[in-house]
């Protein structure tokens, strides 16, 4: 089992997402913003990051830079509310070209969560 | 007094003016006559007969004139009311023109206003419903298997997946959906959306294809040319009682011209058709003449920004009565190629 890095602004949906990952016995280390979040993987050294992309102070597409930056060998997962919903500078396929493991295209199911994370950690 | 009446008593007293300030006064009224009937709307060929009849009751009136000298003043009234309707007439035009641009661009302007709300909306919404779906799945996952508890958490995941649809609807409204662009043969894909339709549209309807070509070929993403068929063709049934015919054609643009030939995807429908008032709204989003719960109101608006988004254009006729009840819904669209049909065109029935 994994431990994770979850990089999440939206309250609600981080506390069902450790619970999920929690519940298939991973552990989850949590950040609220991008910046916390890239703190957050030097220190704790997680063997996986899940990281939002539309996030206030440093978005995801910029905290995955600073994690490359850091030398951070993580896999990472994007996830994002719809990747239509976003500008196109700021989505799902900048995320893709930065070569981050997976996509999640919210909202997505238990299954598509787990799938995710083999492929990232294979 | 009588609109032909009132003219040909302007050309009488017109011949019999005196003095020039008389013959002016006698002009400024026929200039005023001609401004009216403008605005009555008045056929200009119409206007000429006013003008033949005047001479024909002078010449009875006074049959000593000598009409070739009098030529003249026989001719100043009408070009006065000739002029004067002219410009009467180009006014009422301009200003029709403008008040059409204008309520185009509003037109415009509200449904960008609208699309950019809605993808932001839209963006907070996946991440309520993934919040919904997440914690509702968790607790299905906890409960037993054949409970009624966990049917209940089953339908909040149904109804979680049809607002995440909707959502991408909206979206695709919102144009913001990057779209796959390919050459497309337009009419296989409105073949396979017809067959998908034919599923889900009552059988008493029939639906049949015609085209002038046997291959079109345009860049689109193919998802999208099956969408606009599909939302058109579930419209045109709820616009019929139960029977009637959805009929698909693709023919040459009225006006295609240049090196990107254009072409026009036309669904006509023998439905109940729609009142002006409603034509004029049916491409807002969220607008719906359907029973609530029975349509989202994005059908049309969805199928005007994929439409907007191919460079093409969309076009409503409808008609409540007559041999042409129904609705046609008209999209023009260029074409990389068309490929004409040698012999006679294509029909097909699904």
């Amino acid at each position: 089992m994994a431990h994770i890095l979850l990089i999440e602004d939206d309250p609600q949906f981080a506390e069902m997402l450790q619970q999920m990952l929690e519940q298939d016995y991973h552990r989850v280390t949590s950040a609220a913003d991008g910046e916390v979040g890239v703190r957050l993987a030097g220190e704790v050294k997680p063997d996986l990051i899940l990281t939002d992309i539309l996030m206030p102070k440093l978005d995801g597409i910029e905290a995955i830079l600073a994690l490359r930056k850091q030398g951070q060998a993580a896999p990472i997962i994007a996830m994002s509310g719809g990747r239509r919903s976003i500008t196109a500078d700021f989505n799902l396929e900048s995320a893709e070209l930065m070569g981050v493991s997976a996509t999640l295209s919210k909202p997505f199911t238990r299954a598509q969560l787990r799938d995710a994370i083999n492929q990232a950690l294979k | 007094m009588s609109l032909t009446a009132r003219y040909a008593d302007i050309v009488c007293r017109a011949v019999a003016a005196d003095r020039p300030e008389v013959l002016e006064s006698v002009l400024a009224e026929a200039f005023e006559l001609g401004r009216e009937l403008c605005e009555l709307t008045l056929p200009p060929d119409e206007v000429m007969q006013y003008h033949h009849q005047a001479i024909v009751e002078l010449a009875a009136k006074q049959p000593d004139l000598r009409l070739a000298q009098i030529a003249p003043r026989l001719t100043a009234p009408l070009l006065e009311l000739s002029m004067a309707y002219g410009l009467a007439f180009r006014q009422q035009a301009d200003f029709q023109q403008r008040h059409e641009l204008q309520r185009r661009l509003e037109q415009a302007s509200r449904l960008e206003s609208i699309g950019t709300l809605a993808a932001g909306v839209a963006h907070d919404f996946n991440n309520i419903l993934g919040s919904i779906i997440g914690f509702a799945e968790m607790t299905g996952d906890a409960l037993p298997e054949a409970s009624r508890e966990r049917r209940n958490i089953e339908q909040i995941m149904q109804a979680s997946h049809r607002a995440r649809d909707l959502v991408a609807r909206l979206l695709t409204f919102a144009r913001q959906q990057p779209e796959t662009l390919e050459t497309v043969n337009v009419l296989t894909q409105v073949r396979e959306a017809l067959g998908l339709a034919r599923a889900s549209i009552n059988s008493a309807i029939e639906m049949s294809l015609h085209s002038e070509f046997s291959e079109v070929l345009m860049l689109a993403d193919s998802g999208h040319v099956q969408q606009i068929i599909m939302n058109l063709c579930l419209n045109a049934q709820d616009a019929m009682q139960a029977a009637g015919h959805i009929r698909l054609s693709i023919i040459r643009a009225p006006d295609s011209q240049g090196s990107l030939a254009q072409f026009c995807l036309c669904v006509r429908d023998s439905g109940s058709g729609m009142l002006p008032e409603i034509q004029a709204q049916v491409f807002n989003p969220f607008f719906t003449t359907k029973e609530p719960g029975k349509g989202s109101g994005l059908g049309l608006s969805v199928v005007h920004g994929i439409v907007a988004q191919l460079g093409g254009k969309v076009e409503i006729q409808s008609n409540m009565w007559g041999p042409e009840r129904g609705t046609a819904v008209n999209i023009q669209l260029s074409a990389l190629g068309l490929q004409p049909l040698q012999e006679k065109p294509l029909n097909e029935v699904f």
